[in-house]
């Protein structure tokens, strides 16, 4: 079925293009360069940056948010780097993720999981005991390093990273 | 030049990857950086930038305040830490808006927002600070027979708006590093790519499936180690290895990876155990034996 | 005092005005004004009997001032002025009132008020009308010859096109020999012509054309003069051979033992340090490169000196300045390739076996380094896969922003020169658009999809890797089909982006000629004035005012030679009358005017002892600049005087 053409809209391109900053989303003209050398289109076949992008200018905001492809993304910054026209796919994605969030669709388990850590400790996780090839476990104090730094003001940091992140994490 | 470094160590290298701690303790103060414990500088919020771009700020703003109430420059071990602390300088000076409403927030927590700290990752430290010469001068045990790669990480490169610790059309310093400490090393493909482990949270596989690429490609050209300098990558290449083998039904693929402080300690004549090679995954015995350690 | 008489005339303009004014109540209106003798409204005051009103009352009436309000003055003023001077009035005692495009087509909402500012501005203009006085203008000789600055095919249709018109052209190239890029192609797109088979007829005429002075070899000093009469001071660079007793055997160019990378090769070959650009250059007169020549480097050799059989081998030439004197200057510099080095990721210099598409021409061309066969550069061997990738550069922020226009085509015409030298090879064109927007463009883009084993792929490559064996390896995303494919190359070659020649700021600026965007002369008007300057007698011919292929250039470039020669025809130029002019007893010869002209018209000059500013009235023109920068009033503008402004300003006030 063709998609009739009211579907289509760009008001989200000025809120995307806020959170972007100074790029320039619009001026993409799909060339493809950012696909062509995409750290995760190589491993990933479904996901095209210039096609997030294409998408993203049509207004398919939800779309991509519930696919949960714009997690994919390795941020590598190549297609920033090489893009022609300053477009920027990575913050592109990066808007989108942003977006994701303010809407209450959670990221992936893992980042929400850093979220609830960073909030209550300033880490992404706790110290870990890691096995070495003798299969021995060291910890930190094993390897006699300096007590694990707590975040300045503690309390002040879990009340602004709540407010900034807390949607985000998996509580 | 100043060698007096607030040492920042982020998450990841105080939770898990303790070897960059202990070979950056052990090996830096012999080449001459004294280094400060940096209190209260925890997460950098590299890692949460997709959740919300305002928080990442904040954390990073809220590290560079510390850093000025101390008066001292940066040094950030991870390249993640490092092209958030630089990015979040960069906004804020193209952005006084934002950079009023940052202070805003800071001030809540009586710290202050000047925006003048300078921050240096463990390349420019070693290559530039100290410099090639000093650490050729101080080589006792030289990496000769070995050829090293250099795996710079993507974001010790890009994004090239801001100050990088690698040029991106010529990353050469970790070369002129392992040149100095008497090895041999070339250029490969792609050596300014990325290990993909910001994919790990989406699809661990696939994320491990390009370290797996990158191994490949090393083994293809002959290197008998791969040294980097971020704990992401090394987490890829190193901890990852096994999976990477059996992902990819290739016994073969396995090379020992190490830490740039690692390499430089091995070669200054430090011990394996008091530079943590014992944590590293890969066979570093391998070229441990080559060069009679 | 003078007594002035007016005449005023409104037009109706069929229902252009006088569908939202009545002109015959403003006439009436403006007729009870003191000084206006008579006031007239008219259906087209443009027409034949509308100007004859003008002329009659003119006569009968004695009128010295005529006001006509209608259509903006730059549709018909020159209308007006001859219909004036045909009364025998000068022409700068007219005065034109838009009352059309100020006045009824912007305000024909509100017709009470429109009629209201129309009596009002035609007041204003009665009162202006008391200030005018007579002007004229001045007639000066002009040069009948052209310099025209570059050989390549605009500069070589140019210089034939005036030489045919009985104009003497100089023909100035700053290389050994014309021909510019063209020479260095090996086919033509559409039609696959030779390059150097349609060129070298052009060049030849030209060497050997009576009206035509070609110096070859030389460039242009410095220009100075005013429009038709211009001096340009020309060098001659020193060539160490003399040119007037070579007779351009070759046998210096065969003896020479020093090998040099060749220009003209693109760096893919070898000519010798005394050498001819090609083999067919036009002169076929060598020149010494002073920079490789062992005995002007190092004092040996001397061996073309020894083979000449008429000793024209001349170590100590100096280089020669020659000062010409002509009416109009055509620029016809064309381009220069962007440094693709510049896009790291592709690997340009770095990599072997990655080309330019100038360097495939070369390899294409029969007279080339390798006689026509394309191979690989790392080791002669024929490939068998070939990539080309267009827009390199090109588009891009970062790098080139604008389209080269000629990429495109190049592209498929480079698809054809490979599978003609290598039938087997597979070929991949990597574009982001395919434009082929010129006659015949299309029918060989048809051609080219129909060829077998040759990819059209909607992409393009990020980054470009080398292989140990020298070959090259990128992925490129085909957006027509969803696939990521991996291409294993033997050879790329890039479609690059196109600049202005790297020393054309400097000429540019000798010239006094503004640039545009992308560093390209600015011409007049992007639609209607393609070949003129700011500077009258200077005119642009070809790539030099923007990407174009050769058929766009030589169309260009004939209309350059044209417009040349309709300024050059009359014999005479005219100056403009609202020209800049000194009250002396005022100026102090502060020099703040001169300083601020762009035309460099006004120069300081002592007399009697004080220095005072004296305005050239062939260059300046008439922009007012150095009337707002006067801090005393001394300089002012003929028809634009303080009081013949501030008057009109203090009529429209008072309302």
């Amino acid at each position: 079925m063709p998609i009739a053409i009211e579907v289509l809209t760009s008001k989200h391109l000025l809120r995307i293009r806020e959170i972007v900053g100074f790029q320039h989303p619009e001026y993409c003209y799909q060339c493809a360069k950012c696909t062509s050398g995409c750290t995760s289109a190589k491993v990933i076949s479904e996901y095209k940056p210039h096609l997030i992008v294409a998408l993203t200018k049509l207004g398919y905001i939800d779309e991509l948010i519930k696919s949960g492809i714009i997690w994919a993304c390795s941020e590598c910054w190549k297609c920033s780097e090489f893009c022609p026209q300053e477009v920027s796919p990575v913050e592109v994605v990066l808007a989108l993720k942003n977006i994701a969030c303010m809407l209450g669709v959670k990221p992936p388990k893992a980042i929400q999981e850093m979220a609830k850590n960073v909030i209550e400790t300033g880490y992404i996780q706790n110290p870990m005991n890691i096995t070495t090839k003798d299969f021995e476990l060291i910890s930190r104090e094993d390897l006699n390093l300096p007590q694990l730094k707590e975040p300045y003001k503690p309390d002040k940091w879990k009340e602004k990273l709540k407010l900034l992140i807390g949607g985000a994490s998996n509580e | 030049m100043n060698k007096k470094f607030l040492l920042y160590l982020g998450c990841t290298i105080p939770t898990k990857q303790y070897a960059y701690e202990v070979s950056a303790r052990a090996v830096l103060p012999k080449l001459g950086v004294e280094l400060v414990e940096f209190e209260g500088a925890t997460c950098c919020g590299f890692p949460l930038k997709g959740i919300n771009k305002n928080a990442w700020i904040y954390m990073s703003a809220r590290i560079l305040a510390l850093a000025e109430q101390y008066g001292l420059p940066v040094l950030a071990l991870c390249n993640g830490c490092d092209v958030s602390l630089r990015e979040t300088i960069f906004i804020l000076n193209k952005h006084p808006g934002l950079k009023d409403e940052i202070s805003k927030m800071l001030e809540e927590e009586e710290l202050e927002l000047k925006n003048n700290t300078r921050v240096v990752h463990t390349i420019e430290l070693l290559h530039d600070t100290i410099g090639v010469k000093k650490i050729k001068s101080l080589v006792v045990k030289p990496l000769t027979t070995l050829k090293i790669a250099s795996y710079p990480g993507c974001h010790a490169i890009r994004p090239t708006e801001i100050p990088r610790p690698e040029n991106a059309k010529n990353p050469v310093k970790i070369d002129n590093i392992i040149k100095a400490l008497g090895g041999e090393t070339e250029d490969y493909p792609d050596k300014s790519g990325c290990c993909g482990a910001t994919m790990l949270p989406y699809d661990a596989e696939n994320a491990i499936r390009i370290s797996a690429g990158k191994i490949r490609t090393l083994k293809d050209y002959g290197f008998d180690a791969v040294v980097t300098s971020c704990p992401y990558c090394m987490e890829m290449l190193d901890a990852k290895q096994e999976i990477a083998k059996s992902l990819l039904e290739d016994e073969e693929l396995s090379i020992p990876v190490l830490y740039l402080t690692q390499l430089v300690g091995l070669a200054i004549g430090l011990k394996p155990g008091e530079l943590g090679l014992d944590l590293n995954m890969s066979p570093v015995e391998d070229i441990l034996e080559k060069i009679e350690v | 005092m003078e007594d002035v008489r007016i005449g005023v005339y409104v037009c109706h303009c069929g229902k252009n005005i006088a569908g939202v004014i009545n002109p015959r109540k403003v006439a009436d209106t403006i007729s009870k004004l003191p000084h206006v003798i008579i006031a007239r409204d008219y259906l087209y005051m443009c027409s034949s009997p509308g100007q004859d009103l003008i002329v009659e009352d003119i006569r009968k009436h004695n009128l010295n001032r005529v006001i006509v309000a209608a259509c903006s003055p730059s549709m018909h003023l020159h209308t007006f002025q001859n219909a004036v001077k045909r009364a025998g009035l000068n022409p700068y005692l007219l005065e034109i009132v838009n009352i059309r495009e100020q006045a009824t087509w912007v305000h024909d909402d509100n017709p009470e008020k429109t009629e209201k500012k129309v009596i009002e501005l035609i007041k204003a203009a009665v009162e202006r009308a008391f200030h005018l006085y007579p002007l004229t203008t001045e007639t000066f000789p002009v040069e009948k010859k052209s310099l025209v600055i570059g050989g390549g095919i605009a500069g070589i249709k140019a210089a034939l096109d005036l030489a045919n018109a009985g104009y003497k052209v100089y023909l100035v190239e700053k290389r050994q020999s014309i021909g510019g890029k063209m020479a260095q192609f090996d086919k033509t797109f559409p039609t696959l012509d030779c390059a150097q088979c349609i060129l070298t007829p052009l060049m030849v005429e030209v060497g050997s054309h009576p009206n035509i002075t070609l110096l070859a070899y030389s460039e242009v000093e410095d220009v100075n003069g005013s429009p038709g009469n211009f001096t340009v001071r020309v060098k001659l660079k020193a060539r160490y051979v003399n040119w007037d007793k070579c007779t351009g055997c070759g046998t210096c160019v065969e003896k020479c033992p020093k090998k040099v990378v060749s220009d003209f090769d693109e760096g893919l070959g070898f000519r010798k340090a005394i050498y001819f650009e090609f083999p067919q250059a036009i002169p076929r007169k060598p020149v010494i490169d002073a920079e490789n020549c062992l005995y002007l480097t190092r004092g040996i050799c001397r061996v073309c000196e020894r083979f000449c059989p008429v000793g024209a081998i001349d170590f100590n030439q100096q280089p020669e300045l020659l000062e010409l004197k002509v009416g109009t200057i055509i620029v016809a510099v064309g381009f220069d390739i962007y440094d693709v080095s510049k896009l790291y990721e592709y690997g340009y210099g770095r990599y072997k076996n990655v080309i330019t598409g100038l360097q495939l021409e070369r390899l294409s061309s029969a007279n080339g380094p390798t006689k026509g066969r394309i191979v690989k550069i790392s080791d002669g061997k024929e490939p068998k896969t070939v990539a080309i990738i267009l827009c390199a550069g090109s588009r891009d922020e970062k790098h080139v922003n604008y389209c080269c226009r000629v990429g495109c085509i190049l592209g498929l015409k480079h698809v054809y020169y490979v599978k003609k030298a290598v039938p087997d090879a597979k070929v991949v064109v990597c574009y982001t658009d395919i434009r082929a927007f010129g006659k015949g463009f299309e029918e060989f883009y048809r051609k080219i999809r129909s060829l077998d084993n040759v990819y059209l792929i909607r992409g393009r490559p990020m980054e470009i890797f080398e292989n140990k064996d020298g070959s090259l390896s990128f992925d490129v995303y085909d957006s027509n089909t969803d696939l990521m494919v991996h291409v294993d190359a033997d050879l790329v070659v890039l479609e690059t982006a196109v600049v202005p020649p790297k020393d054309w700021e400097e000429l540019r600026r000798k010239l006094k000629i503004s640039c545009g965007p992308g560093g390209f002369a600015l011409e007049l008007h992007p639609k209607l004035k393609p070949v003129e300057t700011t500077v009258d007698g200077i005119y642009l011919a070809g790539f030099i005012q923007g990407p174009k292929d050769i058929p766009d250039v030589v169309a260009h470039s004939g209309a350059a030679a044209s417009a040349a020669i309709a300024f050059m025809s009359k014999g005479y130029v005219e100056s403009t009358p609202y020209i800049a002019f000194v009250d002396e007893d005022i100026c102090s010869g502060c020099g703040i005017c001169a300083s601020i002209c762009p035309f460099e018209a006004i120069s300081i000059e002592v007399e009697e002892g004080r220095r005072v500013a004296k305005v050239d009235s062939i260059k300046c023109k008439g922009c007012g600049a150095c009337v707002g920068s006067c801090p005393s009033g001394a300089i002012q503008q003929h028809y634009f005087t303080d009081i013949q402004v501030l008057t009109e300003v203090e009529a429209l006030a008072r309302g």
